[in-house]
């Protein structure tokens, strides 16, 4: 068995995921990146760790598809328990410039005239990479947070992140900033942060995709920025693989009656093809690839389906 | 009386369409510019998709500085005449740049500014930049006059019109007290001064001393460039609540929170005064296809033990297709009533060959011609 300084409960696909203490999970649209973030952080709960289950958004927005998966519209700016082992809040910017606020603004009142000027407050809200500055500080000062044990208060933090352009967007961050203002006390931040974007140890991107041609594409494309950004990639979850019950024979039994107008036949011609498309992913990178099988079940069930796949409990080691 | 989306085609000049990401929304756009241009208008599909996969498809390179016409022999087999559909990605920094050019008072005054260090890095990643240009690209055409009809599709976002709020962003930061917040104390009034040091203090704290200084610069630079461009990303806005010539519609898909969506759009484009007119179920399974469960008789009545097994694997298939059916048509039916009196409701098909080729494109575009009923397909 692997060092384990997690005290991991089982071995599980994707262990990898867990013994990060920051998983980024992207991808693009639709490939169901919520579900899969909601189902890693219920088997990582199940594993025994503390997690805190995250997204960028505004305490007061728009519902999010994660808040609704946990019934509620919005997570909260302060952590709350969501359900057994999982707690939950938003990502927010304001949150984190206060953090950086109190970090280089030694006086108390100067930092509540800071947050207090509207000026100030519009720049960093809507000035090139401070929004994302703010959203790494805030996820930062989370993860820095201990408890009396001096452990950390979350052992894993997952972030369900934005559609692939935002999440280059925000890995970006760190050297956008740096050669925009390569001293002062924003590099300095980003230098004391500096392992929560490149060390593989404390922190790794996980790219959730389809086993569909242009998905596959774009997971790769995704990736490529990612590395070019020097943000650990930690591997691919393929959602929605579908599973062929046909023997070869069977196959060959059923192609006269591929083109006819039959319920089951686009499936039966659709398997090839997302196999084809999984083998494309596979020969083309090396990152570790994990698969989730499709499952016609609803919301709820589906994240616990989901969740025991990746738990893979079926080898326990404990 | 309801409206049909082959109307829509037909006779709006502008057409937004909006969703989160993923749903097929870029080839939902890119459909109804073809259909357009199908039946003669003259068209524009206007991107700001960072994927930029609109191009690719129709063959059109990316980063030009001005829309481009679609390749002729593409153009014949789609059935259009060429030149009927012309394409343009917009590209963030080439456009800033163009702006400067147009805004600044002197030739020599934009060649000063655009080779700023700070303008160079920032250009083309102020946060709802692309989201203006695209308005602001948009106005001008109409106002230009150069198309019949604009295609718009948005940049993916987890809340369909938060594109709009780019611009208003954008706004923000190009808001006056901002570049208070870096101007040089001297020219401040007498009372702000007491203050300003604070100010001064406290920003030089966020930023660095030496950071800051090179701020104030960039900012007083460019202060009479961003007054002008903040006005025109307001009428920007402004342009696209005329009725009679713009229409929003909301992409969306099965697999997403398609009646969530649906519900936060239509509630939003009436905040915003906007004209919503119809929700596009892509990738659906609602349409009536004919579809039967397949039996034994398919083997003309004697099958052997394989085709038997087969046709077990098959049925079972066959009965999650018709699930997803049954799925889809409910969801239609739902977005049928969420659209009311003046919008549509329409699905589109799921292509078994890849969204992303012509084929596909020409094959929706038929479907949305079509479909000049008000019932839903």
């Amino acid at each position: 068995m692997r060092a384990d300084p997690k005290g991991l409960r089982y071995e599980s696909g994707v262990r990898d995921v867990f013994e990060k203490r920051v998983a980024l999970i992207t991808g693009k649209g639709g490939v169901g990146r919520t579900t899969v973030t909601a189902a890693l952080a219920r088997a990582a709960a199940a594993q025994g760790l503390r997690v805190l289950i995250t997204e960028i958004a505004e305490p007061d927005g728009d519902y999010t598809p994660l808040a609704r998966i946990f019934g509620r519209d919005n997570l909260p700016v302060e952590p709350e328990q969501l359900e057994p082992g999982v707690k939950g809040c938003v990502l927010w910017y304001r949150r984190g410039h206060e953090h950086f606020f109190h970090r280089v603004i030694p006086v108390r009142a100067l930092v509540r005239a800071a947050m207090r000027s509207s000026a100030l407050r519009k720049l960093l809200d809507s000035a090139p990479s401070f929004r994302e500055m703010g959203v790494f500080n805030h996820m930062f000062a989370l993860a820095e947070e201990k408890r009396e044990d001096g452990e950390p208060e979350y052992q894993l933090i997952l972030i369900d992140m934005p559609a692939s352009g935002h999440t280059l967007g925000l890995t970006g961050l760190r050297r956008r900033l740096l050669e925009l203002m390569p001293t002062g006390p924003i590099a300095q931040v980003l230098d004391d942060g500096r392992a929560y974007f490149v060390d593989p140890k404390v922190t790794g991107a996980f790219v959730v995709t389809l086993p569909e041609t242009l998905p596959v594409t774009e997971c790769l494309e995704l990736i490529e920025g990612l590395v070019e950004h020097g943000t650990p990639v930690g591997g691919i979850i393929v959602n929605r693989v579908l599973v062929d019950p046909f023997t070869t024979d069977e196959r060959a039994a059923l192609e006269p009656y591929a083109e006819e107008n039959l319920y089951g036949i686009a499936r039966f011609k659709g398997i090839p093809n997302s196999a084809k498309a999984l083998k494309k992913l596979k020969e083309s990178t090396d990152q570790p690839i994990h698969e989730i099988p499709e499952y016609p079940l609803q919301e709820d069930s589906l994240i616990d389906a989901i969740s025991k796949i990746l738990d893979d409990r079926g080898e326990a080691a404990a | 009386m309801s409206v049909s989306v082959a109307e829509i085609v037909r006779t709006r000049r502008v057409i937004v369409c909006a969703g989160s990401g993923g749903v097929g929304k870029t080839t939902t756009s890119t459909a109804i510019a073809l259909t357009a241009a199908q039946q003669g208008r003259h068209v524009l599909a206007l991107t700001v998709d960072p994927s930029r996969r609109l191009a690719q498809t129709l063959g059109v390179d990316r980063n030009l500085p001005e829309p481009t016409a679609i390749p002729a022999e593409r153009c014949i087999k789609a059935g259009i005449e060429p030149g009927k559909l012309e394409a343009w990605m917009l590209d963030p920094g080439i456009v800033a740049d163009k702006f400067v050019h147009k805004f600044a008072e002197t030739p020599e005054e934009a060649a000063r500014l655009t080779q700023n260090r700070i303008y160079k890095q920032v250009s083309r990643m102020i946060a709802g930049m692309q989201e203006y240009m695209a308005m602001e690209a948009l106005a001008g055409f109409v106002k230009e006059d150069r198309y019949d009809l604009i295609v718009l599709d948005t940049p993916p976002s987890r809340n369909a019109l938060d594109f709009l709020y780019g611009p208003s962003r954008l706004a923000n930061f190009l808001d006056g007290r901002i570049f208070q917040l870096f101007l040089p104390a001297e020219r401040r009034s007498f009372i702000r001064r007491a203050a300003s040091r604070m100010v001064n203090g406290v920003n030089a704290a966020i930023f660095g001393a030496e950071n800051y200084a090179e701020l104030q610069d960039f900012f007083v630079s460019f202060s009479s460039i961003f007054t002008r461009m903040n006005r025109n990303a307001t009428a920007g806005l402004e342009a696209l609540r005329n009725p009679e010539d713009v229409a929003f519609l909301l992409v969306t898909s099965p697999a997403t929170e398609a009646l969530t969506d649906a519900f936060f759009f239509r509630r939003k484009t009436l905040e915003l005064e906007l004209p919503f007119r119809g929700f596009v179920l892509n990738r659906s399974q609602a349409g009536a296809d004919g579809r039967v469960h397949p039996t034994a008789e398919i083997f003309g009545g004697k099958a052997n033990d394989v085709q038997l097994s087969a046709l077990a694997k098959l049925q079972a298939l066959g009965l999650i297709e018709e699930a997803a059916v049954i799925r889809d048509r409910d969801l239609l039916a739902h977005l049928f009533e969420e659209a009311g009196e003046d919008a549509f409701a329409i699905a589109l098909p799921n292509l078994p060959m890849g969204a992303e080729s012509m084929e596909a494109l020409i094959t929706l575009g038929a479907v949305l011609a079509e479909n000049d009923g008000a019932e839903a397909a």
